[in-house]
Formats: C-alpha cells, structure tokens, sequence
C-alpha cells in the first residue's frame, strides 16, 4: 500500500509539474492584463502539432520543433494581443468572449490542417522508463517537470529582477501609476503576451513527445490552465507550480485510494474548496481597486 | 383537335411515358445523418465512407434499381439528428442510416419510427432498442463475445480490466466482465474518466494489488496508447493485454508500432486483409482505390449495413411493396453473409450472429486469432509489447 | 421593449411561422432547436445582467431539470407537464449549492460554477440506481395531447417553447421594471453604496441564480420530453452554456430581445448556411462571427439594428 502511495504522489508530482508549465502562460496574462486568454490550450496545440510535423516530416527529433514553434505560437500571441487590445469596453467579460472565439478558430483551424487522428512522438527515447528506487517515471516526464521548474524559477526571477520583469509586475498592480513611471502599458503587455507565447510553445512539445494529441485537446488544456490560475490566485507565479502540484498529487491519490473514475471530480472538489475558503486563490493579492 | 386524334395523340403519350418508365431505372433516395464534424468525426467520416463504397457497388451491380445517397452531418448531436432525419425524409428518402453516438441515433430513429421508416444504424450503444423496423448488424453483445472468448481460450484464472465510464466502454466491460466471472476467473475493474492523463496509478494499482494474469482494456485510442506505455514503464507481471475496438488496426499499428507489438483488439479483417471471398476482395480494393487507404472496421459496418439494406429495398421494390413496410419485412428476412459474418436480424432489430473477431499485433502484421474458425494466425501467447 | 413590438413578435411566432412552415418538419425541428438555446440564453443573460454574475455552468441547471423531470415522470408518472415544472424548481434547489460562489467575483464565480456542473455530471454518472450512469434514460415521456392537439408533434413542440421562452421575457421585463431591478441596477453601478442604503445585495443576487437556474432547468425538462433520452454526457454537455453565450453576445448582451434574436439568428445561420458552405469545421465560423461581433459591436446586433432603424425612422421624420 505504501509503494502505491508513493508512486501515486510521484506520478502526481510529476504531472502536476506539466499542467503548470502549460498554466504558466495564461497565470502570466491573467496577472498583467487581467485578461483571461482562451484560446492559450490552443497555443500549446498548435505547438504539439508543429513538433509532429516536424518528426514526420522531415524526420527530425521534435524537441528540434522549439525554435520553429515559438516563432509561430509568438506570432498568433501577437495577434491575440492586438485584437484584444482593440477592446476598449468592459474588457475583462468581453476579452473573455473574444479570446474563446478566437480559440474556437484555431482549433478548426488545427483540424483542416492535421484531421482529427491522435498523434505522439514514435522516438523512442521518451517512453524509456527512469527507475529511481521504488519510483517510475518515462524519460519525457521527468523532462517535463524539469523544464517546468526551470521555466517557473526563470519567470520568477526575472520578474523580480529584469526591467521588463518589474514593468510587467508595476503594470500589473497599478496601470496609471506605471504610466506615469514612464512604462509603457501597451509594450509590457505585448511582452507578457509574448511570453506566454513561449512558455505555451515549450508546453506544447514537451506534451507531444510525453503524451498523445489530439484537436479536442486544446479545449481541456485551456480548462486546465483556468483551473490552475485561478487555485493559484493572482500575482503568484511559484504559486501556479504548487497548485498545479496539488492538483495532480490529490488526482493521483484519487485514483488509487478511491477509484479512478473520480479523477475529475477531486479536480472539482479542490477548486471549489479553494475558492470558497480563500476567495483570491492560494497565494492571490486581493483584487486591485480601480 | 377531334376526339380520334386527342386519343391517338393521348395513347401515344402513354405509351411514351410507360416505355420510359421501365427503360429508366427506379431510383430510391436513402438518406443518412452522421458525425461528420465535432468530436464524432473520425467514426462518421469511415462510416460515411464505407456506404458510399456500398452506394457505388450496389449501383454498378444493379439496372433496375438505383440508390440515391442523401448524407446530412449532424454533428453527433441529437436535435441536429432530429432535423436531419426530418429533412431527408422530405426530400423523399424511403430509409435512413446512420447515427453516433447513441443520443443522436435516438433523436433520427424517433423521427424514422413516427414515418413508418426503416431506421438502420451501425452507432446504437445500448442494448434493447424500442423503435419499430429499428436494425444494427454491430451487436454490442458480439465485442463482448470476442474479448472474453479470446480471454477463455488462454485459460486466464484472473483479469483486470481497465474501462472508459462512457457508456459504450462500460457496457461492454460489464458484459465482459460477467462472461468472465460467469466462468470463475477473477476480475478486477478499474473504471477511470476520460479526463484522465496519467495511466500509471491504475496500472500500478493492477502489479502490486490485483496481480492479475491478463490486462484488458476498452477504451479510445488515446487512452489505449497511454495505458500501455505507463505499462510499459512499470512492467506488470501479466501474460497478455487485451484491448477493445480502435486497437488492431493498420492506422494504429502504423502509428504506433512500439506500444502496441502482441497486443490483442477486436477487428473484422486481418492485415495485410486476406479475404477468402469474393465480396471481401472486391471491398477492399474498391476501398483502396477510392479513398486511397486501407477500409477499417467502421468502413466495414457502414459498407455491410449499405448492402443489407439496398438489398431489401430492391427486394421490397421487386414485389412492389415499399409503400406498404414491404422495407422492413424484406430487412426481417435477411440472411446473408457479408464480409463481417453472417447477418439475419432478431425482433430486436440487432443481429445474434454477431461476433467480432480477436487480432494480435505481430511484427507489422495483424493476424486473426479467434474464433479458431476465422482464424488467420497463431496466438503469440505469452507475448507483451515489452 | 416597446409594447407596440410586442403585437408584430406575437403574430410572427404564432401565426406567421406556423402558418409558413408548420407542416416542413425540418424546418420545424430548427426552430425548436433555436428556441432551446434561446430560452436558455435569456436566462443566462438574465443573471449576467441582472446578477451581475458570468456563469459558465449553466449546463448544470440545464441537466438537472431534464434528469429530474425524466426521472419523475418516468418512476411516479407524473405528468409531463407537472415534471417540466418540478425540473425547473429542482434546478433552483440544486443553485443553493452553489450560494457559496456568489461572492466570488467574475472569473472566479464563472469557474466555481463550471466546476460545480462538473460535478452534476459526474454525479450524474456515478448514481447508477438513480440515473442509470451512463447508459442515460431512455423512453422519456413525450409532451402530452391537450384537447386533441398532439403537443409532441414537431409543431406542437415549437409552440411549448415558444410560449415558455416568450413567458419567461416578459418575466425578465417585469423584473426589471420593478424595484428589484432598480435595486439591482444599483447595486452595479456600486455595490458598497446600495448596502450602505439597506439593500440586501446578497439577496437580491440570490434570488436572480434562483430565477435563472429555474428557467434553464424548465427549458432542459422540455428537452428531455422532445428528444426522449438524455445521459450525463448529453444533458451536462458544455455546449449548453456555450451556444447561449455566443447567441447572447450576437444578439445584444443588455436588451430584451437581445438573446432570442441573437439564438434564433445563430442557430439558423449556423445550421443553413455555414454548414453549407463550409461543411466540416464549421464552427470555425462561430468563432469568427464572436470574434468580429465582440471586436465591432459589443453590445449586440439587436441594439445595431435598432439604432440603424431609429437613423433611418428620423431621416424619413
């Protein structure tokens, strides 16, 4: 029994890592710019499917798809961005609206291009198991939660530390008085987006060589993400790693101390439980004024 | 104009008109609603396929009947399977097919029934159907006869079986599952949602508690994948894996050849296909040519349930009976046998000879393994994908 | 809404259209479709204007209604109609769960209402002996023959919903008019002073997911009776909240009529002519036309139509 549970917590642990690093990029915008992206799970498909053609195309290993997938996942980041800055009226209801359409469409758009087939990475490498004790794990998992770890201490860090990082965070808590400051609202949001864009990319082939794809994902993804920033709360970005640990740690005990058809439902129970005992996420600021 | 030559002129028409009549063939408009976007799609799309190729074959082998395909997507979803059905049937279909999944099939064939028609469907997931002239060649009842039978036949004491808790999943591990312990082997189930990522919980959960000697599975493809490389990973200590439907099949094995070496599905046709009929060649070249890859089982469930029923309606038309349910008296009498079996249909509608058949995952090969009358190959037994 | 529209809309939904295409059943099956949607629609804009509240787990109200009135009508045969009525209160009943929620703010409230639809389903799901999991419940009661008109005829379905849709706008337009909507205007424009002055905002919130929880639970009992089977997947579909939503911002997030037209609108324009001229992904023109609609016109087509017709109205004056 004790094995299980520490398989469990591990594979939890594990998975928890992925669903931040996938959350990471809408926990970024929905702090700048209080604007819940969307169509963010979409970033992170069109990442997925561009790593599959990269290695069924043209043979290549798919990790070598980041480069090419960060550009086009940053360059419809961009797009998201000015559309939605183009809003000027009750912006947080309506960014909402405009960013699900705008997931809706590539998602189709995903669809007429790729079909509706599953698809993951065949090299092999990946589904190599890693033995450490009495834990398992595949190759691409461990990978997964590595560059999770890394990507939020990056994130952190330079938001503490850079330029950009700080205007981000000074935007984010008082857009006037950051004007004033001589930031520009409109550059810094840009940025936020952008980073999303990359942070979604390295998800998105990270999940195709650890998993399998499929155009219905996006959708689950962008629900996921939700879910995760909003445990989160706002403002904290080590905060999006750890509800997203708790998140996959209390699914994993789930199903294998109660049974796994209620995977979902502890998903639930734990947002709302959150929700309802801390209104501001986990480690959220109370919402600004103004 | 007098009256002798109004009556030779009228007689002339009439004749004219009647010699037309039999010189041109009858043509019977069917009409079909199916998934052919949303979630759906890659079930309607084969479907859809496999009768269309039963369309053209029935047409090119027929002079004096031809069908006319109606196809209407209805997105899987059930008003839309409503309207679709009310729509083909204004435009004069005489039956309909189609359907999937089960709440779309019910919205179309409560129409279907309320016009008196033939409602035939290959997508239907229950058991008892309460539609009148309501027909489906794919018996849920004939993957449960295939999975425990292959299970049986390897003399398995214990089984864990992992299952999707939609409803066409978890009716047939149920079903499974009784067969099973019907004959004294233990089982163990393992429901999980389809929200589900990681696999390696459950499996962990079946190598240190239930000790099982086989693994089975039904479920979709994405979740067969991910079961079997978190089996990979943890090595349980089991004889075999034994998967559902979605598993044998050329695309699967194309795709994913590492994950999937002696695994067990349901299918209806070994690869490379090896048929020893007639039918069966003609099917799968026709297939080939046309859409250019190779038929799976739903292409297969569509093209046999497109020859049962164009073959009633040219019966029903020969005896002159299609307004008066002269279609579904002639379904009732089918016997034939096609490429997926034997077909006759019972009063539920749902045909008792219905069995599928077991592949296994050889190489880049998928031989029949059971029943042993159908069988094309030899069980790799022990084997695992490891 | 002006009374003098009201005449014209009544004629149009009950002698123009059944006059027109009462016997294309097609047609008819459309628009008993489109008017679901609508009804859930208005109630959904009803909270989001009245309540102030986004919520994206009306699905819930939706599956609970039509789960329990299949279930009564079905194991105590109860009539149809009487079950229709008890779904939409048993929905009510089931939003005092989610009371808790409401002091949540926007995005928060959206999500602990989507979690709590989740929650429906899987109960839903995992209840067996009551709701038959995920086999669903088959045979539901069809609508009933009053005074020897078939109410379970394409037609005679239409009029069923197009009655309780236009019932439930004319409620949404008392409540408006009444002082509880003007409290509740208030209590948008600040909710700390309406307090200040006495106003249970609280309350007031409560009752308007009350209301809006009844009338989606109404409208799903009604589609249960009309398809005659639904399962956990089925009737907790996320499209349930997610149609309404788009009909809502095509049609006018802030007028009455707003939803209805944006529905009917959406619906038919989806069903005829999208799919027509894109066939498979389709929906990829939802996606646009809420993108476009939300970037040019956030308010609706319904108030860009309006203003149009006042333009043209005081050309002609």
């Amino acid at each position: 029994m004790f094995d299980l549970i520490l398989q469990a917590t591990y594979s939890g642990l594990l998975s928890g890592g992925s669903y931040a690093l996938i959350a990471l990029g809408l926990a970024l915008v929905f702090g700048t710019m209080r604007v819940i992206n969307l169509a963010h799970g979409e970033f992170v498909l069109l990442a997925a499917y561009i790593a599959y053609t990269v290695e069924s195309q043209m043979g290549w290993n798919p990790l070598l798809a980041l480069p090419i997938s960060v550009v086009v996942v940053c360059i419809t980041a961009a797009i998201v961005y000015l559309l939605v800055t183009r809003l000027d009226k009750n912006r947080e209801m309506n960014s909402l609206i405009l960013t699900f359409g705008l997931g809706v469409i590539l998602t189709n758009l995903v669809l007429f291009i790729w079909k509706a087939d599953i698809h993951s990475t065949s090299v092999g490498w990946f589904q190599e198991a890693v033995v450490l004790g009495p834990l398992y794990s595949m190759r691409s998992e461990l990978l997964f939660f590595i560059t999770s770890v890394v990507m939020v201490a990056i994130l952190w860090v330079w938001l503490d530390k850079s330029w950009y990082g700080r205007a981000v965070r000074a935007v984010s808590s008082n857009r006037d008085a950051a004007k004033l400051m001589g930031i520009n609202p409109h550059v810094t949001e840009l940025i936020s987006f952008l980073i999303a864009g990359i942070l979604a990319s390295f998800s998105g082939v990270a999940l195709y060589c650890a998993s399998v794809i499929q155009p219905a994902l996006g959708n689950a993804l962008t629900i996921k993400a939700f879910i995760i920033t909003i445990l989160a709360g706002i403002g904290s970005i080590p905060g999006v790693l750890i509800g997203a640990v708790l998140l996959g740690v209390s699914e994993a005990l789930t199903i294998t101390l109660l049974s796994s058809a209620l995977q979902e439902l502890t998903g639930m129970l734990l947002l709302l439980f959150v929700l309802l005992a801390l209104p501001n996420g986990l480690f959220g600021r109370a919402g600004r004024r103004g | 104009m007098r009256i002798g030559e109004k009556l030779a002129q009228t007689a002339a028409i009439l004749s004219l008109a009647a010699f037309a009549s039999t010189a041109v063939a009858d043509e019977f408009v069917v009409g079909s609603n199916l998934p052919l976007t949303g979630p759906q799609a890659r079930w309607g799309q084969e479907v859809a396929e496999g009768f269309k190729l039963a369309t053209e074959a029935f047409n090119r082998g027929s002079a004096k009947h031809k069908i006319k395909l109606i196809v209407t997507d209805d997105e899987g979803n059930p008003a839309k399977a409503s309207a679709a059905a009310e729509k083909m049937i204004s435009d004069g279909a005489v039956a309909l097919y189609g359907g999937f999944p089960t709440p779309a099939v019910v919205g179309a064939a409560n129409v279907a029934t309320k016009a008196g028609l033939v409602y035939m469907s290959s997508g239907y997931g229950g058991t008892k159907a309460d539609f009148k002239n309501f027909f489906q060649i794919n018996a849920i009842s004939g993957y449960q006869k295939a999975i425990a039978g292959t299970m049986l036949d390897m003399g398995a004491k214990s089984v864990s079986l992992i299952h999707n808790t939609k409803e066409g999943s978890a009716y047939v591990a149920t079903a499974v599952a009784k067969a099973l312990t019907d004959k004294g082997v233990k089982v163990t189930m393992h429901p999980y949602d389809s929200a589900i990522a990681d696999f390696k919980p459950i499996i962990n959960k079946i190598k240190l508690q239930d000790r099982p000697e086989l693994i089975s599975m039904v479920g979709y493809e994405s979740e067969y994948i991910g079961m079997l490389r978190a089996a990979k990973v943890l090595k349980p200590e089991v004889k075999a894996i034994v998967c559902a439907y979605g598993v044998a099949t050329p695309k699967m094995m194309a795709d994913f050849p590492a994950e999937l070496q002696n695994v067990y599905g349901t299918t209806m046709l070994s690869y490379p296909a090896e048929f020893a009929t007639k039918d069966g060649k003609e099917f799968a070249e026709a297939f080939k040519k046309t859409f250019n890859k190779d038929p799976d089982y739903l292409a297969q469930f569509g093209y046999v349930s497109g020859q049962v029923l164009f073959e009633a309606i040219a019966r029903a038309a020969n005896a002159g009976t299609i307004a008066k349910g002269g279609i579904a008296a002639e379904m009732r009498k089918t016997d034939r046998e096609t490429i997926t079996g034997r077909v006759t249909f019972d009063e539920t509608g749902f045909n008792p000879h219905f069995v599928l058949r077991m592949g296994q995952i050889q190489g880049n090969k998928i031989p029949l393994i059971w029943p042993k009358e159908a069988a094309t190959g030899k069980m790799n037994f022990p084997g695992l994908p490891w | 809404m002006k009374i003098r529209f009201l005449l014209p809309v009544l004629a149009v939904v009950y002698l123009a259209i059944p006059y027109l295409w009462g016997g294309n059943n097609y047609v008819m099956s459309l628009l008993v479709a489109a008017f679901i949607i609508a009804g859930v629609a208005l109630a959904w804009a009803l909270l989001a204007n009245l309540g102030g509240m986004v919520s994206f787990g009306h699905s819930a109200f939706f599956g609970v209604g039509a789960y329990l009135s299949a279930l009564l009508c079905i194991n105590y045969r109860l009539p149809v109609l009487a079950g229709i009525l008890m779904g939409g209160i048993g929905a009510a009943v089931a939003s005092i769960a989610m009371l808790p929620a409401l002091r949540l703010r926007g995005p928060y409230f959206a999500l602990a209402v989507l979690a709590y639809a989740n929650i429906f389903k899987i109960l839903a799901m995992e209840f067996k002996g009551i709701t038959e999991g995920a086999a669903g419940v088959t045979n539901i009661p069809a609508l009933p023959t009053v005074m020897g008109f078939d109410f379970s005829s394409k037609l005679g379905t239409y009029l069923v919903i197009v009655t309780i849709v236009l019932l439930f706008t004319g409620s949404y337009h008392l409540i408006r008019v009444s002082h509880y909507g003007a409290a509740l205007k208030a209590m948008h424009d600040s909710e700390d002073a309406t307090r200040v002055v006495g106003v249970n905002s609280t309350l007031l919130k409560a009752m308007m997911l009350f209301v809006s929880a009844f009338m989606t639970g109404v409208v799903g009992a009604v589609n249960a009776h009309y398809i005659n089977f639904i399962d956990p997947d089925y009737a907790f579909d996320l499209g349930w909240t997610l149609l309404p939503m788009v009909a809502v911002v095509f049609g006018g997030y802030r007028t009455l009529m707003g939803p209805l037209v944006g529905a009917v609108g959406i619906f038919m324009l989806d069903q005829l002519v999208f799919k027509a001229l894109i066939g498979t992904g389709h929906q990829i023109m939802l996606g646009a036309v809420l993108a476009v609609m939300v970037l040019f016109s956030p308010d609706g087509l319904v108030p860009l139509i309006g203003d149009k017709w006042k333009r043209i109205r005081r050309a002609q004056a």
